[in-house]
């Protein structure tokens, strides 16, 4: 996986100060892997209970909703916006999901899909198209979905009968829980998408600079739509998952996930500010956050502000190394 | 005569039992639950193992932060109660209003090797797949304080926790006493997409059905919060200058609706406010007149949950559904409850 804007930077330099933008480069695109690694390690020794394979599948399968977003996510933050409209659309999917299922599993799948993109392509046109900050566009987003999904489901749907949906979230693979396939297999194909086509060239493109992008040729406005309906169909597709894994729909559920999905983002060195970051960062982000979730429920007694705490701390530490990296790299 | 001993007989039975609750809980001068009424339908342990509390490791999962006075009391009630019956270790985790993070956080303390938990369900629904965790490893669930979708006796074996319906009700007929069944009535509900809501709202309104004079003008939810209650508070009296009574389905709500209420230059007591948690705040709020009843509701339940797994553990039935009796605070006895540090 490239790091966009390393080329840049690199060309044209000696050998000892580009070396140096390398190992720069690495750092922040593979920062959130090693510290991921390191952190599993330490809990691994430190915590009996933490280095068993029932205790990473839970792990996984916590984040594997997170995961979804935070695929679509990076995506937006890359382009240089962000979505905030993703944690409502979890509730609205999960709720789609419930009144869907009757129809079939796969009905309950298409809705909350096609729904989480019909948002998404609102969005997407009142940004590119009207040119309104994407803050703006995606607050509204956030309540108005919200209150849709509370208006559907007053209280939360009971599915009695999950069938194959419920297995879709709950069932094994090769002894792999299905979420964690799933979000693995998203993480991949996002990755290649976002390293090995036009589109994701086009991604970073204008990202890293509108207007330049623009007179290169790339259809700005197009990409940028595309970008918001993929944000929101995995949004729609995570809270259908979510249905399918709680047999359940729950309007209030995903409060809080925009926030965390971009937080996830950033810890995984994808740049707030767009035009660099990577899949691996993002994922490694998602894990390091359900990591500080697990771990700080081992330690048990201790109260679970802390985990607020530490997902704090590591937030602004990675932005901190960020900010400095950026700034040795110029 | 015959009936009426043994009445007698049960009823000390039930004192004896008590008493060995409250017993078992560290002293504190704060009220510890009672049992308003235990289900007819028990679940019995095909396998008695005899195991004790104090052999074991007990989890409990929280829902929702701590910042919320019921959920910390309700915490630290389990702590407790877990320290008082010497269990093994402790485990404890906190959704903070997380479906998807409940149901891990269950799995992970079984994973800890939690052999029975306790459950706070944070919704009505979304607990089957760590139900079915437990049921494998045929580790014993009690659910508290909010009722959630799952078969009794296999996912979990009971329910303990207030009727969030008869709170309502409750609140309604105070209401009707404070204002001689002539009342506009302004209701603050609590966050929508959860049963508590439902049943406090559908509660109250029965109980007003019953009086023509008393009409509910404006009815909106304050989230559980206070700032939001005292908004959607001021925005009502706007609307409704003649508004006379208000229900506010908790006390943190009922603070903000004071707070509209005192700004809108309303005297305490010039509008009847009946409210339900029965915290500090809450009856310090009868004491200063501005709320007329507070309708309890209890968060002490670690005692009597754990106290219920032990008879599991010995092969003794378990009610299927325990209510826990509420204490209704007036202005008779406010005071003197505060004074006794009863409220949470």
């Amino acid at each position: 996986m490239s790091v966009s804007g390393t080329s840049a930077a690199v060309r044209a330099e000696g050998a000892a100060p580009e070396r140096r933008a390398r190992l720069i480069a690495l750092i922040q695109s593979r920062g959130a892997i090693g510290v991921l690694v390191l952190a599993t390690i330490v809990a691994s020794l430190r915590f009996p209970f933490f280095p068993t394979v029932a205790n990473f599948e839970n792990i996984g399968t916590a984040a594997s909703f997170l995961g979804l977003v935070a695929i679509g996510q990076t995506f937006v933050i890359i382009l240089g916006g962000f979505d905030l409209s993703v944690g409502s659309l979890i509730g609205l999917g999960s709720v789609l999901a419930a009144y869907a299922l009757p129809y079939g599993w796969w009905a309950a799948l298409l809705v909350p899909a096609l729904a989480g993109g019909a948002v998404g392509l609102v969005d997407g046109l009142l940004i590119a198209r009207a040119g309104m900050a994407p803050f703006i566009v995606t607050l509204a987003a956030l309540l108005g979905v919200r209150g849709i999904a509370l208006v559907l489901a007053k209280n939360s749907l009971v599915i009695a009968t999950p069938g194959v949906f419920g297995l879709i979230a709950n069932g094994q693979i090769l002894g792999i829980d299905n979420l964690i396939w799933i979000v693995l297999i998203g993480f991949a194909i996002a990755a290649i998408v976002l390293n090995r086509t036009r589109y994701g060239v086009a991604v970073f493109a204008i990202g890293g600079n509108e207007e330049a992008a623009r007179m290169l040729g790339v259809p700005v406005a197009r990409i940028k739509v595309l970008t918001y309906v993929v944000s929101g169909t995995l949004a729609g597709l995570s809270g259908a998952l979510l249905a399918a894994h709680l047999s359940s729909g729950i309007s209030t559920a995903g409060q809080g996930e925009e926030l965390k999905s971009i937080a996830a983002a950033v810890i995984g060195g994808v740049l707030l500010t767009g035009g660099v970051g990577t899949m691996a960062g993002a994922l490694s982000g998602v894990l390091l956050l359900g990591l500080i979730e697990n771990v700080i429920d081992q330690i048990g007694n201790l109260s679970s502000y802390y985990q607020n705490l530490a997902s704090g701390v590591f937030l602004l530490i990675a932005v901190l190394i960020q900010t400095v990296l950026t700034r040795r790299r110029r | 005569m015959a009936i009426k001993t043994s009445w007698v007989v049960t009823s000390v039975a039930c004192a004896a039992a008590l008493a060995g609750v409250a017993h078992a809980q560290s002293p504190s001068p704060h009220a510890a639950q009672m049992i308003r009424s235990r289900s007819k339908a028990v679940c019995v342990n095909p396998h008695p193992n005899h195991m004790k509390i104090s052999a074991i490791v007990v989890g409990f999962s929280q829902s929702q932060g701590n910042e919320n006075p019921f959920r910390a009391e309700e915490t630290k009630s389990l702590k407790d109660a877990a320290a008082s019956f010497h269990a093994k270790r402790y485990v404890y985790t906190n959704a903070h209003s997380n479906e998807a993070k409940q149901v891990a956080d269950v799995e992970s303390m079984i994973n800890q090797g939690a052999q029975a938990l306790v459950i706070a369900p944070l919704n009505s629904t979304g607990l089957q797949p760590a139900f079915a965790q437990a049921v494998g490893k045929h580790i014993p669930i009690i659910t508290i304080d909010r009722h959630t979708a799952g078969t009794d006796c296999t996912d979990y074996l009971s329910f303990m926790g207030s009727n969030f319906y008869k709170q309502g009700e409750i609140d309604g007929e105070q209401l009707a006493k404070a204002t001689g069944g002539h009342a506009v009535i302004a209701e603050i509900q609590g966050a929508y997409g959860n049963s508590v809501e439902t049943a406090r709202t559908k509660g109250f309104a029965a109980a007003i059905h019953k009086y023509p004079g008393m009409k509910i003008i404006a009815a909106q939810t304050g989230n559980w919060s206070t700032t939001d209650a005292q908004t959607v508070m001021s925005q009502i009296l706007l609307a409704h200058p003649n508004v006379n009574a208000v229900y506010t389905q908790s006390d943190t709500m009922a603070f903000g609706a004071i707070t509209a209420l005192r700004d809108a230059g309303k005297k305490p007591g010039q509008v009847k406010i009946v409210t339900i948690d029965g915290t500090k705040q809450g009856v310090q709020d009868i004491v200063s007149g501005w709320v007329y009843a507070d309708d309890e509701t209890n968060p002490r339940f670690g005692p009597i949950a754990l106290h219920e797994i032990q008879n599991w553990f010995d092969g003794k039935p378990v009610p299927q559904t325990i209510v826990i009796k509420d204490h209704l605070y007036t202005q008779a006895d406010a005071k003197s409850a505060l004074a006794s540090d009863a409220p949470y």
